[in-house]
């Protein structure tokens, strides 16, 4: 094992892990406003994929303009979850985390069978990115351009959601109905549209995710399975609600993945993973940056 | 504390689970085809599973979602123990049940002091790590699995080739098993102690050593459960495989009828199931043989408009009121 | 929309009794088959694509067309007086335990006189065991596991080869051009962790071992992984003479992207099919895997010397838009196979069933492949059933080996050989 293989296992394992950071962010947001585990995180991923497959065919726009446009697209899908679905939900008396949990699962079959309906099981790509099949190669150590554009991506919307959690109204509003969403009615705000719009948001970012992945990830049905879990772990290290957590466990996890894989065979990488999981909430039980 | 409401409700509802039970027991007499025997015994099967995933994650608040960790333990456990050494499927089940147990209090000790979410990660990827140890461990089979042979009728090998009766008088006596538990625990200091904790946790916090008990012992008795289905299933199916027995989706399968049927009561998982499983996997055989994924959207659909429907579980339809908080 | 209480137990209890009651009559002038196959899930493009072979294979049998195959020429089985085949199909969704139910249900409700699968091994292994339980003849479509036929079941057949047999095809070819002079001395194994990629392995690295080939790196990853760099990465470190993965079709189009994002270009590999056999992959990265070459059962460069071959392409391409591959071709024989059997019983009886394919005996050039024949050994094995290596050649796949069916030379190596380390040893 040289040097340079380990550096390229690192600088890898930061380019996903960036990715993973960016898609489990927005599920880290709805559990932090709402308390509200999206079991189809997973297939939010694969619409956001699959519409930027259906943009780039029909309006063959490249993957990276139309990335906004996916966000956009899908900040208004997860508006409708809510105001369709998740706001129903809320209302039982008792239970309320399972019953949300509940109905995101059925909502996550729905969408993989009309995904099926649609788009038949057959794997998809996107072959002619501007980014396809680029790299490069620094003194031995490769690059790939999609990964690299991706870690941009996440690092761009990391920045943006700071700025807007902290400098703006909406951000403002959306920590205050996180603190309590009781009370804050007594100040005049619509709990139910910042719930909405936390959806919407939470969203957008991951089909930001999905538009990046498009563009050197293959794309079927079942595609957001693969990184639900991964998501899922990543939140809950970093600590539920929590933005930079969900950044910095996203690093971690895709480091760990990468050097785990150097250490054992590789179909066993994922437990060092969930070693490093189990031991960050052994010492803090709410993950490395939770506060709920 | 009880209240002589309580106490006949408690009596009314033993006396109606002796009923149900008893003509439970009759179905095999009036349903011959086999297709259905099958559903049936799945739906008990998973009653069972889910009554005891209630009793740790319903009565006392710790969801779980990786009990398939001790569903493929109880499966291979008693299959290695059959194929390997040939020592009998019941023994088998009893060791497979042990070595559950005890796991699930080794893990509770570091665990139980997780809550919420953090706790329900940490089940799934314990449950994942030991998928993915069974995977790639090659004396247990790894990924080919373990094929169990089963040549002719036997009682005392626990196989049956082609009868499904057998099965699923087992299956019917761990759901009726895991329901007097879970009555049994109703009405104990574990019970009570659940309930406040479930309630107020900073509160229960003051009952502190128990409430670590507590949690233990639900731990232990549902892990219990979960591996002696597993071992049955292991029978059942004659062949298991990591993934068929170990997998995310089976813990999955596991918490669902409890969730449709109301978490955290009595009749809530058998309820579920009894919803859940024939629905599953009617849907599958009527409608999934185009390959356009109609199943999956009906099933989806289906569970959607149930748990909106009817968000406190369907058990909610049965109660007349509220059941009273019992400290107070 | 509210649910009350007596919703719930009428629905309940209505759809108990509905599958009670199903039983369809059967039509007399109808051979029913059961096809169990993954309809949902994450490997129902697979399922898809063998119900359209089937499909076609339905056709074929039972409308009058001009092919030498069998039953082809008559319309319907005519041992039966013209009755014409029906397949069933039903989803088991990956799942041994639903492959079980389902083929449970085909047998006891729908009457079926014969089931064919399953896709994967696993589901294969339960289904055939049912079978065999009820005495009713399972076909073994494309399922490639070398333990399936060795359980003593007598009711199981496979017309098609098994993963000993596709694993000695490479070998053969390997010691060939070893013998041409070409350097072959290393190999890295790149294989998934479910039991397809376990078996491939497994055989491998024993004929490996047997032939005096040195295994650099033996590398078993997740099925499904999120990245492969990690895997890529200790491949390219082994810097084999030949990479041999066994993957499916995400997981390869994975591998192939990695191995160019991360710089390396192999100097040859020989794929054991499965995603490597799937138009959908060379859609994705066929302009970086240029002279790639795979097992496969099947070879369309044989449509040159028999028409069967093109023709029934032709009918495939028109339902699916996608030439026949290694899956599908096994998938077609299978029904034909099968039904053949059906008709020289001239019954529907399991038993008679089972006796007539026993002693079947179809000589190759009476099939789409390019087998020797079929003939079913006592395990239900066909051991004629001769594989092929295919080399994908500016967007085609040219037959290369072996030297009866090779239409051309074999393009070796791949890619340049390019100075490196040498590989460690396997572990």
């Amino acid at each position: 094992m040289t040097a340079e293989t380990i550096l390229q296992s690192l600088l890898s394992g930061l380019l996903t892990g960036l990715m993973y950071a960016l898609i489990a962010v927005g599920l880290s947001l709805i559990f932090g406003l709402m308390d509200v585990v999206n079991f189809a995180h997973g297939e939010f991923l694969m619409a956001a994929m699959y519409a930027t497959l259906g943009l780039t065919l029909v309006l063959a726009i490249d993957p990276i303009l139309s990335a906004p446009l996916i966000a956009a697209l899908m900040f208004a899908f997860g508006a409708l979850v809510y105001a369709g679905i998740i706001r129903f939900a809320m209302r039982a008396r008792t239970n309320v985390g399972m019953v949300q949990i509940f109905s995101t699962f059925g909502l996550a079959i729905l969408m993989r069978g009309l995904a099926q309906f649609f788009f038949t099981p057959d794997y998809r790509s996107i072959q002619h990115a501007w980014t396809s099949g680029r790299t490069f190669s620094v003194g031995g150590v490769y690059l790939p351009l999609p990964q690299i554009v991706g870690a941009l991506v996440s690092a761009a919307a990391f920045g943006g959601l700071f700025l807007l959690i902290k400098r703006t109204d909406f951000g403002k509003a959306l920590e205050a109905t996180r603190e309590d969403a009781g009370a804050v009615a007594l100040v005049g705000i619509n709990r139910n549209r910042v719930f909405m719009l936390g959806w919407g948001l939470g969203s957008a970012l991951v089909g930001l995710a999905g538009a990046v992945m498009a563009m050197f990830f293959y794309i079927y049905p079942d595609v957001g399975a693969s990184f639900a879990l991964i998501a899922y772990v990543t939140v809950a290290l970093g600590g539920f609600g929590s933005v930079f957590g969900a950044l910095a466990a996203g690093v971690i996890v895709g480091l760990v993945e990468a050097i785990t894989a150097m250490l054992v065979p590789p179909s066993l990488k994922s437990v060092g993973i969930y070693a490093v999981y189990l031991a960050v909430v052994f010492f803090r039980p709410r993950g490395l940056f939770g506060s709920m | 504390m009880r209240t002589p409401s309580f106490a006949r409700r408690r009596g009314a509802s033993i006396t109606w689970a002796a009923v149900i039970a008893a003509v439970i027991a009759l179905l095999p007499l009036f349903v011959t085809d086999v297709y259905t025997q099958n559903i049936l015994v799945l739906t008990l099967m998973f009653a069972a599973l889910s009554q005891s995933w209630n009793i740790l994650s319903g009565y006392c608040g710790q969801i779980s979602l990786g009990h398939a960790l001790y569903f493929g333990l109880g499966a291979y456990v008693s299959t290695i123990l059959f194929t390997k050494f040939g020592i009998i499927p019941w023994i088998g089940m009893v060791a497979g049940g042990a070595l559950s147990a005890s796991i699930a209090l080794a893990l509770g000790y570091p665990c139980f002091r997780l809550r919420g979410h953090y706790f329900t990660i940490a089940t799934v990827v314990i449950a994942e790590t030991g998928y993915l140890l069974f995977l790639n461990w090659d004396w247990v089979g790894a990924a080919l699995g373990i094929q169990i042979p089963i040549r002719r009728d036997s009682w005392l090998l626990f196989q049956f080739p082609r009868d499904k009766i057998p099965y699923f008088y087992f299956a019917l006596a761990l759901a009726c098993a895991t329901w007097l538990v879970t009555w049994i625990f109703e009405d104990s200091k574990w019970g009570y102690c659940w309930r406040a904790v479930k309630d107020n946790p900073e509160a229960a916090e003051s009952l502190g050593v128990v409430v670590f008990h507590s949690k233990m012992a639900a731990a232990a008795v549902s892990a219990l459960f979960t591996s002696i289905a597993g071992s049955f299933y292991a029978q059942f199916v004659g062949y298991i495989d990591p993934e068929s027995v170990m997998a995310f989706q089976f813990s999955l399968l596991m918490a669902l009828p409890a969730v449709l049927g109301g978490i955290g009561t009595l009749w809530g998982p058998a309820l579920g199931a009894l919803i859940l499983i024939p629905l599953n996997e009617l849907v599958r055989s009527y409608l999934g043989g185009s390959g356009a994924g109609i199943d999956l959207i009906i099933y989806g659909l289906l569970i959607i408009m149930i748990s909106l429907a009817r968000p406190e579980g369907l058990v909610s339809l049965f109660t007349r009121r509220k059941l009273p908080a019992l400290t107070g | 929309m509210k649910i009350s209480r007596r919703d719930v137990l009428i629905g309940g209890a209505a759809s108990l009794a509905a599958v009670s009651a199903c039983a369809r009559a059967q039509q007399s002038n109808e051979i029913v088959i059961g096809a169990l196959y993954p309809l949902s899930g994450a490997n129902a493009a697979g399922g898809v694509d063998a119900r359209h072979t089937l499909e076609t294979a339905a056709d074929v049998i039972n409308t009058s067309m001009d092919l030498d195959l069998p039953l082809a020429k008559s319309a319907g089985l005519a041992g039966l007086g013209g009755a014409k085949v029906t397949v069933l199909y039903a989803d088991h969704q990956s799942d041994p335990q639903k492959g079980r139910a389902e083929a449970e249900r085909l047998i006891t409700q729908k009457r079926v006189a014969a089931l064919i699968g399953a896709y994967q091994s696993s589901v294969a292994a339960s289904v055939s065991q049912t079978a065999e339980r009820y005495a009713i003849p399972f076909m073994a479509a494309e399922v490639s596991s070398p333990s399936l036929h060795r359980r003593g079941l007598k009711f199981f057949f496979r017309a098609a080869a098994h993963d000993e047999m596709f694993s000695k095809a490479m070998f053969d070819f390997f010691d060939l051009l070893r013998k041409k002079g070409k350097k072959i001395e290393t190999l890295s194994l790149f294989h998934e962790d479910t039991i397809f990629g376990t078996d491939s392995a497994m055989t491998q690295i024993k004929l490996a071992g047997e032939r005096g080939y040195k295994i650099t790196a033996d590398i078993k990853y997740r099925a499904n992984s999120p990245s492969l760099t990690a895997e890529v990465q200790q491949l390219k470190a082994a810097h084999a003479d030949v990479l041999m993965p066994s993957s499916y079709t995400t997981d390869g189009i994975l591998l192939v992207k990695t191995m160019a994002e991360l710089g390396y270009k192999p100097q040859a590999i020989v794929a054991q099919a499965a995603g490597f056999s799937e138009d959908s992959l060379y859609g994705a990265v066929g302009d970086k895997v240029e002279g790639l070459i795979s097992r496969s059962s099947f070879s369309l460069d044989l449509a040159a010397k028999r028409p069967s071959v093109g023709k029934v392409n032709e009918l495939f391409k028109a339902r699916s838009g996608k030439d026949l591959n290694d899956y599908t071709s096994r998938e077609f024989m299978a029904l034909l196979i099968l039904a053949d059997g059906i008709d020289r019983a001239k019954s529907t009886d399991g038993d008679k069933i089972r006796q007539a394919l026993a002693a079947t005996n179809l000589p190759g050039e009476r099939t789409i492949m390019p087998w020797k024949q079929v003939k079913f050994d006592e395990t239900g094995q066909n051991n004629d059933a001769d594989p092929v290596l295919l080399q994908y050649v500016k967007g085609k796949f040219v037959t290369i080996f072996p030297v009866q069916a090779a239409v051309a030379e074999p393009i070796w190596p791949m890619n340049p050989a390019t100075p490196g380390k040498m590989g460690q040893t396997a572990s």
